[in-house]
């Protein structure tokens, strides 16, 4: 497999830098590659340092690698920062009138290109600068400016005819200067051999397709990063969709506003991260006990506390598997990319009312303010209503069995509203009205009837996917966003396959037995300092794994991974001896 | 009155005897059947503590909520039909304690919700210690040198912060009570009734022949919000009725989706993302 190219822009805030890194990826995506974009920047508004990278290939690329092929550097901080990523190969692109290239030895080829003046010369403004570096990044990788041109008319055409054109011509103005000028650092790419229509999103706006692809009805939340874009992008478009979004007070009044919205018959999900996932732990026990269908998504970022805002982790595991008192059955889902994120987020919508109770999605920085690039999802979804009654054979007024304990696990739910219909929605221990009882044997029917519907979820855990070859004796498990990395890592291992997981609860114990005993060596990647899957796995199978962990923030890079499975098994030969 | 027990669960009240809950109780049922509003169209959220309990003595949909966290269902539930009639019952210590966060700023939104606090200056249900709205001094469980804070003033919260309707009630003053409801559950917006009553078990202070000689109904309408503030200031007297009601859009009013039909009446059997994922190619 191919080493994808990579492209990284760096900057302080405020300069475009994610503006134009996300252009790039989608002119590279409409060119036919597969990208992976990647953005890093601190908690703040303006200067500071902020990076985006494109990793691009003819072939399936999973995540980002470590070395950079091509660097912008749109400040004298970014030639100094990445250097540890750079090789005698690489190309660092800078406007000498703007910036010095700092003393010392520096690694790579260092290419003089004066971005604002051929902006001005081009007839636009130095905010234009942006678009000239884009035109020379695309020339030096050896590709046209057909897609670029065609982005830039898209997005400025609502402006007018004269600000597309002076785009274009600022790009033309960074192509020719290469061209003209440094002609001979063109990198030469594997072009790809089909041009197959491709998305180029965030998995929080994944998230938030795949939740209007489950029926999304009403969205309540209170902005957190790395979960934000999710509110953003729902807001925008809630008139043309015609759901509710409503910006609340708190994330304790969103997800209370949520469950009240639920209890009236709505499809709901609320997003957070961290500490507003700790605000919301009563409410997510509210709608256990209550069997009241709710979303909540959890992006996560390390903590505690505020930890670090705008990096990533996954340090939320064990306190999702428990959040709230006491005990009531959930579930809890971890996908790994866009296209899971998509998929699971219908589904939680759809299980969420079907089995009655809260779903938890784990997401992380990663995972949700990356651009992955992935087919297109399907457009059209059909949905059927689970246990709600088109009509209650009961007096209009008279109260309504909505947690009997005829049935199995999961009874019938009338809105209110409905004739026939009335009930208590409680929060306190309830009869089958759900009036509060403190009766001994009614609150065990009732603890039943609710831990009955784990079992049933056994029936909905899908396979989990399996990457590399079958008869490999090294095996690797993880979840969430640690799948790329770790696919890109297996295509230069050998004798190494990998679980992911994206069911966390209920556990998909068989499969995780079987995996673990079909290798001499399992070992779990998980970004925290516990190894909270391995707990898990522990607990629930009785089997021992390795630990490879990393919790600074930053995701696994693929080489991290490849010489840590590398060092534990070496570890592991030698201890034979 | 039948009208009246077509409101009432199987289940009878818990409280103590002679507590105000009971005149509140009957003064709302007594608003609902004077509205002709049916059981089952009509959903009550409620709080935590003796007014809480409600949840199991009414015959209504209702959802007894976490502590402090009764409006935000209520609001919830309003946008998602808002053909629904939602009242949200709550003490002073969830509403002005707790919870005063949702108040404040529902308020503002204007969600269509009436909220009838039960504030008996005192949590009750937790055997009596001070509440957001016990006056300074008072010795309590939790308080036993007295309390050090001065108690907030609710009319004057809600006059301050756009309240679109704001009363005070008596839970002894049933017939007024129920007056005051009926109008605050017809009330198209957020309407805050502040309604008075002894704690029999806990309160020696603030008694019913305490109350007697503080309440008195207020007779004419304000014509200033800044009048009814004033009103609302005082302290030797406490005037029950409407302090202030103005007409202004509600929150549901206000969004474009919810015009017409309810959002779940909104059918989700198909959904068609088709132009949304063409946005990102």
């Amino acid at each position: 497999m191919k080493k994808p190219f990579s492209i990284k822009i760096g900057g302080p805030a405020g300069k475009g830098v994610k503006v134009s890194g996300l252009v790039l990826a989608r002119a590279l995506s409409r060119l036919g590659f597969s990208t992976f974009s990647y953005s890093e920047y601190p908690s703040l508004v303006r200067g500071g340092h902020n990076t985006y990278q494109v990793c691009f290939s003819s072939e399936e690329v999973f995540s980002i690698i470590k070395k950079i092929d091509l660097l912008i550097a749109l400040n004298q901080e970014t030639i100094k920062l990445h250097q540890k990523e750079l090789d005698q190969s690489s190309l660092i692109l800078y406007d000498p009138e703007q910036i010095k290239l700092p003393k010392g030895k520096l690694i790579g080829h260092y290419l003089a290109l004066p971005f604002n003046r051929l902006a001005q010369e081009a007839g636009g403004q130095s905010i234009m600068a942006n678009m000239v570096s884009l035109g020379a990044i695309l020339t030096l990788s050896d590709q046209p400016l057909s897609t670029l041109e065609e982005i830039i008319e898209q997005s400025f055409k609502k402006k007018s005819q004269q600000v597309v054109q002076l785009n274009q011509k600022c790009a033309q103005a960074g192509r020719d200067f290469v061209n003209k000028k440094l002609a001979k650092f063109k990198k030469e790419i594997d072009q790809p051999k089909v041009k197959k229509k491709k998305l180029v999103l965030t998995g929080n706006e994944a998230a938030a397709l795949g939740g209007l692809a489950g029926g999304l009805q009403f969205y309540s939340a209170y902005p957190m990063t790395p979960a934000t874009s999710i509110l953003h992008y729902l807001a925008a478009k809630s008139r043309e969709i015609g759901i509710v979004v409503k910006h609340a007070e708190d994330e304790i009044s969103a997800v209370n506003m949520a469950i009240g919205a639920s209890f009236a018959g709505a499809r709901v999900m609320t997003a957070t991260s961290g500490g507003g996932l700790c605000l919301m732990a009563e409410a997510i026990g509210l709608a256990g006990v209550s069997e009241t269908p709710l979303v909540v998504i959890n992006s996560m970022r390390p903590g505690p506390a505020l930890g670090m805002p705008t990096w990533s982790g996954q340090g939320d595991l064990q306190f999702s598997l428990h959040i709230s008192q006491d005990e009531f059955p959930r579930i809890l889902l971890a996908p790994g990319d866009a296209q899971e994120t998509f998929q699971l987020t219908k589904s939680s919508l759809q299980l969420a009312e079907k089995y009655q109770l809260p779903v938890l999605i784990l997401l992380d920085k990663y995972l949700s303010e990356s651009d992955f690039s992935c087919q297109p999802f399907s457009s059209k979804h059909f949905h059927q209503r689970y246990f709600l009654l088109e009509k209650i054979n009961n007096e209009a007024d008279n109260f309504f069995k909505r947690y009997s304990l005829d049935q199995q696990a999961i009874s019938p739910r009338p809105l209110p509203g409905q004739p026939g219909g009335i009930h208590c929605c409680n929060s306190y221990e309830h009869d089958e009205f759900g009036l509060a009882t403190e009766e001994g044997r009614m609150r065990n029917l009732m603890m039943e009837k609710r831990m009955a519907k784990l079992a049933l979820l056994q029936e909905e855990i899908p396979a989990q996917p399996i990457f590399g070859s079958e008869k490999a004796q090294i095996g690797l498990i993880s979840w969430g966003s640690n799948k790329g990395s770790i696919r890109q890592a297996l295509t230069g291992l050998k004798g190494v396959k990998f679980l992911h997981l994206n069911w966390l609860w209920p556990f998909p114990k068989e499969q995780v037995s079987r995996f673990i005993n079909s290798v001499k060596k399992a070992i779990c990647l998980e970004q925290n300092q516990t190894g909270q899957l391995a707990l898990l796995i522990r607990e629930q199978t009785g089997l021992e794994v390795e630990n490879l962990l990393k919790y600074n923030g930053r995701p696994f890079w693929p080489n991290e991974i490849l010489e840590g499975v590398k060092g534990i098994t070496r570890l592991r030969k030698k201890g034979r001896k | 009155m039948r009208e009246v027990n077509q409101y009432d669960s199987h289940l009878k009240p818990t409280w103590c005897p002679g507590c105000g809950n009971f005149g509140i109780f009957t003064a709302l049922k007594e608003a609902l059947a004077q509205l002709k509003i049916k059981p089952h169209k009509v959903a009550i959220v409620t709080d935590v503590g003796c007014s809480g309990n409600n949840a199991d003595f009414f015959k209504a949909y209702t959802l007894h909520a976490l502590h402090g966290r009764a409006l935000p269902p209520a609001a919830g539930i309003k946008l998602a039909n808002h053909q629904l009639t939602v009242l949200a019952i709550i003490g002073d210590g969830g509403c002005y304690g707790e919870g005063l966060t949702h108040l404040i700023n529902l308020m503002r939104g204007n969600h269509d919700i009436t909220v009838l606090v039960h504030n008996n200056h005192l949590y009750s249900l937790t055997t009596g210690q001070y509440s957001p709205t016990t006056p300074k001094g008072t010795v309590t469980k939790s308080t036993p040198d007295g309390s050090i804070e001065v108690p907030l003033n609710p009319v004057a919260l809600g006059l301050a912060n756009q309240a679109a309707f704001v009363a005070r009630g008596y839970a002894f003053s049933q017939e007024h009570l129920k007056s005051t409801l009926t109008k605050a559950i017809r009330h198209v917006g957020f309407s805050l009734v502040d309604i008075l009553q002894p704690c029999v078990t806990f309160d020696k202070n603030q008694t019913a022949a305490w109350y007697q000689e503080r309440v008195f109904k207020l007779k004419k309408k304000f014509s200033s919000r800044q009048e009814a503030f004033t009103e609302a200031l005082r302290e030797d007297k406490l005037g029950l009725g409407i302090f202030w009601q103005e007409k202004r859009p509600a929150y549901h009013q206000e969004l474009k989706v919810l015009e017409g039909k309810p959002l779940i009446a909104k059918p989700i059997e198909k959904v068609n993302l088709g132009k949304l994922i063409e946005e990102f190619i």
